[in-house]
Parts: structure tokens; C-alpha cells; sequence
């Protein structure tokens, strides 16, 4: 699983989506060298196979190329992207999502336990693992941890509650966790 | 073609067709036209003293052909292929020079005793050229202040 997107600089995203604004093609030819990768992976969640992961991603990219001059706000590329990936999934798998799901209580006032640091060193290798998560609890921790999204942006990008998201990562680290440790992986 | 590496070619060939400049312009070249027909053909239309029926039907078909190649040229300049700010200041320009020299022209006309239809056709011309001027000039600020933004981010990060 790809990592390059988790030391990149926040202002060099801004500056490839105003380059972009502007017109340049090589920029869109940056974009999507360093976009393509994270989201077709993303995608790929949503997704029954490879093939299908590639026309959600075809469908992502026409939209963010015929967007990207209208974004109103370049400095968040990073979630408008996701964002658009996301509601493509959902167009093309509305039936699967239209379930809602027990469990999605609001748990602002959780103490926050921050187990992640311990797991975020390890997610490159645990991809199978996050796999048997259930699709939103994956979703979750996958653009927290690995796409490095805000809470406030996924819950913008989602349609839910900071809270709820929150109550996602939550459920999504002890899952992982169980998981883990019925491979194994840790004690 | 299984992986993202192995989509990747399949997507920049995509944006090569979106990205087209050709098509973008070619539909700015048609809105102009189209807009600059409609003007002259309701311009006629209104300002005729006596037309048959059948003349008035041959008006209104061409001008709701004008009127439906003007929001075919629109949406797509909406949704298909939006302008980047260097295309709006290229499409700005092109609008500034279209209604000029149709502004032009329907001075001849007025000159030359065009009659009621040139009177309209160059009034009509003139908000064109206005509004024009307005575009283009919108398109230079937004195109200057994303090339500002542009030059202050690639300082910071140098």
C-alpha cells in the first residue's frame, strides 16, 4: 500500500490544484501520478474486483477533470478528491450502502483512546487485515490514517457527524485489532 | 489491466481527451457564432413591417436553431469542458474581437440605411461587446490571482 501521500507537504496538493486552475498540462500529468495510486486503492474497498475498481476510478477522474477548475478551495484537494471517489462508489453501489447500520452512536464524549499511534507504523502491512473490516469502519480508518484526512473532512466528505466518524475509528481500531491478533500478529 | 500502475496509461489517455484545448475553444467559437446569428435573424424578425406567415416560421426555426446551439455550446462549456483560467482569457479575447467586428458590421449596416434591423443588431452588438469586455477582464484578474497564489506557494516551498 502506497505511503508517499503521508509526508507530502499540504501547500504542494494547493499548489498542483491551482496549477491545474491555471491550465497547465504537465500539472495534470503530476496530479495524476500522485493520485491515481491512493485512489484506485480507495476505491478498490468499494469494490468486488479489480475491474470494477478501475471504472469507479475512470468515472472519479473524468469528474475531477472536468471540476478541478471550479474548486473553490484548492487547499483541499486531498478531501475534495476523496470526496469525489467516494460519491462515485456510492452512485455506482447505492443498493449495498442503503442499509443503515447499527452502531453508528455518537460518541463525542468517548475518552479518546489513542491506541492509533501504535497502529499506524504497521498499516502498510496489514492490508488483508483491513479488508475483513466492514465497509465504513475500513472507509474510516483508511482516510484518518492512511490518507490523512481530517476527522472534519471525512465527516464532510461522508455526510456524518464528527462524532459518528469518530465512533467509526473507534469501533474500526478494535476490529483491526481482534483481527490482528486472530493472525497473530500481535499478542 | 488489474492494478492501479496498469490504469494509470488508461487514465492519462482520458485526460488527454478531456483536457483538449481544441474542443474547450471550438465551443466558445461556437457559442459566439451562434449568439452572433440569433442576434441578426430576431433582429430581423422584429424590426420586418410585413412578412408572411411562412417567412415568420422560417425565423423562428432559425432562431430557436440559434437559441438551442447557444445552450448546447453553454452546458458543455458547464459540465463537459469547463474553462481553465488560461482558456477564459483566450475565450475572453475572442469574445472581445467576435463582437467588435460584429459591432462593426452592424454599423456598416446602420450606415449604409440598414433600416430597423441594423439599429437592433447594433445595439444588441454593443451589450455583447460590453459584456465581452466584462468576461475578459473577470478572466484576467481570476488568472492573475491564481498565478500570484501560484508563484507564493512555489516560494514557500522552495
Amino acid at each position: 500500500m502506497t505511503t508517499q501521500t503521508q509526508t507530502a507537504d499540504p501547500r504542494a496538493d494547493e499548489l498542483l490544484a491551482v496549477r491545474c486552475q491555471l491550465g497547465e498540462r504537465a500539472a495534470f500529468d503530476m496530479l495524476i501520478e500522485r493520485w491515481h495510486e491512493p485512489l484506485w486503492r480507495y476505491l478498490r474497498q468499494f469494490a468486488h474486483s479489480d475491474d470494477l475498481a478501475r471504472d469507479l476510478a475512470q468515472d472519479t477522474w473524468v469528474r475531477v477533470l472536468r471540476g478541478i477548475a471550479t474548486l473553490r478551495e484548492p487547499a483541499k484537494l486531498r478531501p475534495w478528491l476523496f470526496g469525489i471517489a467516494r460519491r462515485v462508489a456510492m452512485d455506482r453501489l447505492r443498493a449495498a450502502y442503503a442499509q443503515p447500520q447499527a452502531g453508528d452512536e455518537n460518541l463525542d464524549d468517548l475518552a479518546a483512546t489513542d491506541a492509533a499511534a501504535e497502529f499506524e507504523e504497521d498499516f502498510a502491512n496489514v492490508e488483508a487485515s483491513l479488508a475483513a473490516l466492514p465497509a465504513r469502519e475500513r472507509e474510516a480508518l483508511t482516510l484518518f490514517y492512511l490518507r490523512e484526512l481530517s476527522l472534519a473532512e471525512i465527516a464532510e466528505l461522508t455526510g456524518a457527524p464528527p462524532g459518528t466518524i469518530k465512533s467509526r475509528l473507534f469501533r474500526a481500531r478494535r476490529l483491526l485489532r481482534q483481527e490482528l491478533e486472530s493472525k497473530g500478529a500481535i499478542s | 489491466m488489474n492494478t492501479p500502475q496498469d490504469s494509470m496509461t488508461m487514465i492519462r489517455n482520458l485526460a488527454r481527451g478531456e483536457l483538449s484545448t481544441k474542443a474547450r475553444l471550438g465551443y466558445v467559437a461556437l457559442l459566439l457564432a451562434a449568439t452572433g446569428m440569433s442576434v441578426v435573424i430576431v433582429s430581423l424578425w422584429l424590426t420586418e413591417p410585413v412578412l408572411s406567415l411562412r417567412t415568420q416560421l422560417a425565423f423562428g426555426a432559425m432562431s430557436a436553431i440559434g437559441v438551442s446551439w447557444i445552450a448546447l455550446s453553454l452546458w458543455a462549456l458547464s459540465t463537459r469542458r469547463v474553462l481553465f483560467a488560461r482558456d477564459r482569457v483566450i475565450a475572453g479575447r475572442m469574445a472581445v474581437t467576435f463582437t467588435s467586428i460584429f459591432l462593426t458590421g452592424a454599423l456598416a449596416a446602420v450606415f449604409a440605411g440598414g433600416g430597423g434591423a441594423a439599429f437592433g443588431a447594433l445595439a444588441t452588438g454593443a451589450v455583447m461587446l460590453a459584456a465581452a469586455l466584462w468576461v475578459l477582464a473577470g478572466a484576467k484578474r481570476k488568472f492573475a490571482a491564481l498565478a500570484a497564489r501560484r508563484a507564493a506557494l512555489e516560494s514557500e516551498l522552495a
